[in-house]
């Protein structure tokens, strides 16, 4: 049989952040921010554009996305199948992608295809040509898929509890229906590139073995000046038609699961308190050894995973926490849910826990430094939202110093029941 | 033009030192110096395909309890978390497979959680119990509470009569995993999970004759006890067309053909995985042009391998325009499939596929983890340099070859239909 260990156990070394720093922009002639992030080790290079093109910017919903899924649709000068021949033919890999508030093109490509792709690229982003026939076909795609979307609970409470926070009739709590896939034309999407496809409004990251190689490749292509370059654009001011607290349930007739949302406002990264309560989330539902996974899914066996997340746009904060449970679970899954909240905004941490999740988080941002890949990431969601440059040095000094009493506070202000949406989603 | 190609690849080789312990625990190491962390992958030689057909979803469930701690280690995260690691684990039709990545320094720490693990888990009746109702869960939140999420479980049961693979890891039914008991986790135990059973691959910025070291030092004393060689019944060949028609609560029909093909190791593998990238890859491949911009047919058409060790897979997988009739559809996609079978796919979309195949193999072995799972993956097959031939495998498919493994797999006689459709209440 196997044998009983008898050595001592291995000491381990506190894990550190690491260089958490980021290297300040370069720019090209026409003022576009490039930042060249190295260190790669294979000759690869993931060049990214971001453009302020989200959702905030649409005067007709659905046009953020539907623009930027275009983008690959055909050109000015090229048809789309000859577009997509010519870009996969270089092995290279597009990935857009439109969230609340900005808008990316990724491409990924060997070294020495980078001038063949972003001379491509370059049509890509700045010389669309939004064809008819293709935005049809994309537009049956994309129906069919939110069709399937009413039939996932975690998709229904997620949109519950946006237009809860945020407002029905604003972008970011406005629920997409099937009409505003009918109303939508290439011509909406026409002046929405327009306005917000510009190098202006765009910076880009370059990662990979000697990011430097990009510039003069970049130069070439992307060297608009005057007029036709265009302005940053800023987030418009919203007013947030936040609904009072409370229940709201949803039917999704026949699921299986119900998806359980706990939210509430939030704060932004502006604010004091913004990296206490990044902290606060994780010790509640962070990461595998928080309170609510412990409790919910270990000792209960209600979930496969539940989660807390705290984050904001740039000008509302949120708090939620989300899991899919049997439907017969979904009120003690929010009993447990309140029970470990109230814990905790009577509790102090303790010293042990501390340790645990100061060295969970010191890991977690060490690996979102680890390669230029990570690294370009990471760098995104600082710049996106203005965090600045030393967002992470400082989330990481945080970590260190903050104390159990700090975190209890934390957990009274912002936690409370009085302010809390519950939504579920699920077969009644 | 293809042998610049090769040349950029042979820069570009995955290093690495082997060790075999006493016990018959194999150990790997890849040095990448430009990570400050490490990751231990340990793959175990058990997975679906090892499973009682009566008590199918084990390999898996175990899976779940290889987190639930030792004698030693009560919580298995708990140790990881503090190093400032993360660890997660997978279960497949073939294998299970854990890893650990953390700052490189706490190296030690993963090795020693690792044998920890092997020598002595805690497999209490109450913790079987409780991972049986989380896999229950998630048997219903990943499977059952998605649309088209049981395409799988239709499938395999469907395509398989004899071979395991008839059963998706997960497990046949829910009723299978709410039968297992400690009992049978002890016997599953110590049947897989010993150390000749094994295989840890280490990547990182480590130096290697440290971990076989710290190796010797923590596995070394871990009784070997022989696992009996696997002897699965064969998949008799497929000699007529299967069909299925379900009808759920989705949107639009949904379309699956499955033809059988041959083992990860054979010549096949690479040949059709090459003609399905030419065929669904990227958005300017055949399927996407034809079958969704040309035809109209399909809002997506994609066909893939499952890849799988044993003889497996390559499926087609699309959801329908609303309108399109299924047949039609079905005819349209082996139309497609007769063209590769009778005309060499053309010289430009095989350069295509291989400069493709050169970016992804670069872009996935950027991370020293998945370094570490592939050096694992094809030890496990007999040799881990076996990880630096597959691109000159790939490189050297003709398109004579396409063509006749085409022919040989894409006969009506060697498919299996689903047609998935909308319920009509």
């Amino acid at each position: 049989m196997k044998i009983k260990q008898q050595k001592a156990v291995p000491s381990i070394i506190t894990p550190s952040a690491g260089d958490t720093s980021f290297p300040g922009p370069v720019r090209l002639g026409s003022g576009v921010p490039v930042y060249l992030l190295g260190k790669g080790t294979v000759d690869l290079l993931r060049v990214e554009f971001v453009f302020q093109a989200g959702q905030a910017f649409e005067e007709q919903h659905l046009a953020a996305s539907t623009t930027s899924a275009m983008l690959t649709e055909g050109t000015l000068r090229l048809d789309a199948v000859t577009l997509n021949d010519l870009i996969d033919s270089t092995g290279a890999a597009l990935t857009h992608s439109a969230d609340k508030e900005t808008a990316g093109l990724v491409t990924v490509t060997l070294a020495r295809k980078l001038d063949e792709v972003m001379a491509l690229t370059q049509e890509v982003l700045f010389a669309p040509s939004f064809p008819e026939n293709e935005f049809r076909m994309l537009t049956d795609k994309r129906l069919q898929a939110f069709q399937t979307s009413r039939q996932k609970t975690s998709v229904r409470a997620r949109e519950a509890f946006y237009e809860a926070l945020c407002g029905a009739s604003n972008p970011y709590g406005r629920i997409t229906r099937e009409e505003d896939y009918q109303t939508l034309s290439t011509g909406d999407l026409r002046n929405f590139h327009k306005k917000n496809y510009v190098t202006g409004n765009m910076y880009v990251t370059v990662a990979g073995r000697n990011p430097e190689q990009a510039l003069p490749v970049l130069e070439k292509h992307f060297a608009f000046t005057g007029k036709e370059a265009g302005k940053k654009r800023m987030p418009p001011s919203v007013t947030f038609d936040t609904a009072g607290p409370g229940r709201i349930f949803l039917e999704v007739p026949d699921s299986v699961q119900s998806t359980v949302r706990v939210g509430w406002k939030g704060i932004t990264r502006d604010h004091p308190d913004y990296l206490a309560l990044q902290v606060a989330t994780m010790i509640l539902g962070g990461y595998f050894g928080s309170r609510l996974m412990r409790r919910i899914r270990e000792e209960k066996g209600y979930t496969y995973g539940i989660q807390a997340v705290s984050g904001a746009f740039s000008s509302i904060g949120y708090i939620t926490i989300m899991t899919d449970v049997a439907n017969a679970y979904r009120e003690e899954t929010l009993g447990e849910i309140w029970n470990e909240i109230v814990k905790l905004q009577h509790e102090e941490v303790s010293d042990e826990e501390m340790t645990l999740v100061r060295n969970h988080i010191m890991g977690e941002v060490a690996r979102a430094f680890d390669g230029p890949f990570a690294v370009a990431d990471t760098l995104r969601g600082v710049v996106d939202y203005n965090a600045g440059y030393d967002y992470f040095t400082r989330y990481a000094e945080t970590v260190k110093t903050i104390e159990p009493r700090r975190l209890k506070e934390v957990f009274n202000t912002y936690f409370s029941a009085r302010d809390a949406y519950e939504i579920i989603a699920g077969s009644r | 033009m293809f042998i610049l190609v090769s040349l950029g690849y042979f820069r570009f080789m995955i290093g690495f030192e082997r060790h075999r312990l006493a016990n018959g625990l194999r150990v790997i190491v890849h040095r990448d110096a430009a990570t400050p962390m490490v990751t231990t992958n340990i793959l175990y030689d058990a997975g679906a395909r090892d499973e009682d057909p009566e008590a199918t979803g084990f390999a898996h469930l175990f899976e779940h309890l290889m987190f639930e701690g030792t004698s030693n280690v009560p919580l298995f995260d708990v140790p990881v978390m503090m190093a400032g690691g993360e660890n997660n684990a997978f279960t497949n039709n073939d294998l299970t497979n854990y890893y650990i990545t953390l700052p490189a320094g706490n190296l030690e720490t993963a090795l020693w959680l690792e044998a920890d693990r092997m020598r002595g888990l805690d497999l209490a009746e109450e913790r079987v119990n409780n991972q049986k109702s989380v896999v229950t869960e998630e048997f219903r939140q990943r499977y059952l509470n998605q649309p088209y999420g049981d395409i799988q479980l239709l499938l395999r049961p469907l395509a398989y009569r004899v071979h395991p693979y008839r059963w998706s890891a997960i497990g046949m039914d829910i009723s299978h995993i709410e039968k297992a008991d400690a009992v049978s986790a002890r016997r599953f135990y110590d049947r897989f999970y010993t150390p000749s059973n094994a295989i840890i691959s280490v990547a990182g910025n480590v130096d290697p004759d440290e971990v076989f070291m710290l190796s010797e030092k923590w596995f070394g004393d871990i009784i070997c006890e022989k696992v009996s060689k696997r002897n699965l019944p064969a998949e008799p060949e497929q000699d007529s067309r299967r069909e299925m028609t379900v009808e759920r609560q989705v949107p639009a029909p949904h379309l699956i053909m499955a033809f059988h093909m041959g083992a990860r190791e054979s010549r096949d593998f690479y040949i059709l995985d090459l003609l399905t990238d030419i065929l669904a890859g990227c958005d300017s491949a055949r399927f996407p042009s034809i079958l969704v911009r040309k035809k109209e047919l399909f809002t997506d058409a994609d066909i893939y391998l499952t890849g799988e060790a044993d003889p497996g897979l390559v499926i087609f997988s699309g959801r329908l325009r609303n309108g399109t009739d299924i047949r039609k559809a079905e005819a349209a996609v082996m139309d497609q499939l007769q063209e590769v079978s009778a005309e060499h796919v053309t010289p430009a979309e095989l350069e295509k596929a291989r400069n493709r195949y050169e970016s992804h193999r670069l872009m996935s072995y950027m991370s020293a983890s998945n370094k570490a799972f592939g050096l694992a993956y094809h030890e496990l097959s007999g040799d881990a340099g076996a990880i630096n031939r597959e691109n000159e495998l790939y490189m050297s498919v003709t398109m004579e070859e396409i063509t006749s493994a085409s022919a040989k797999t894409f006969r009506p006689e060697n498919c299996s239909v689903i047609y998935y459709l909308p319920s009509k209440r």
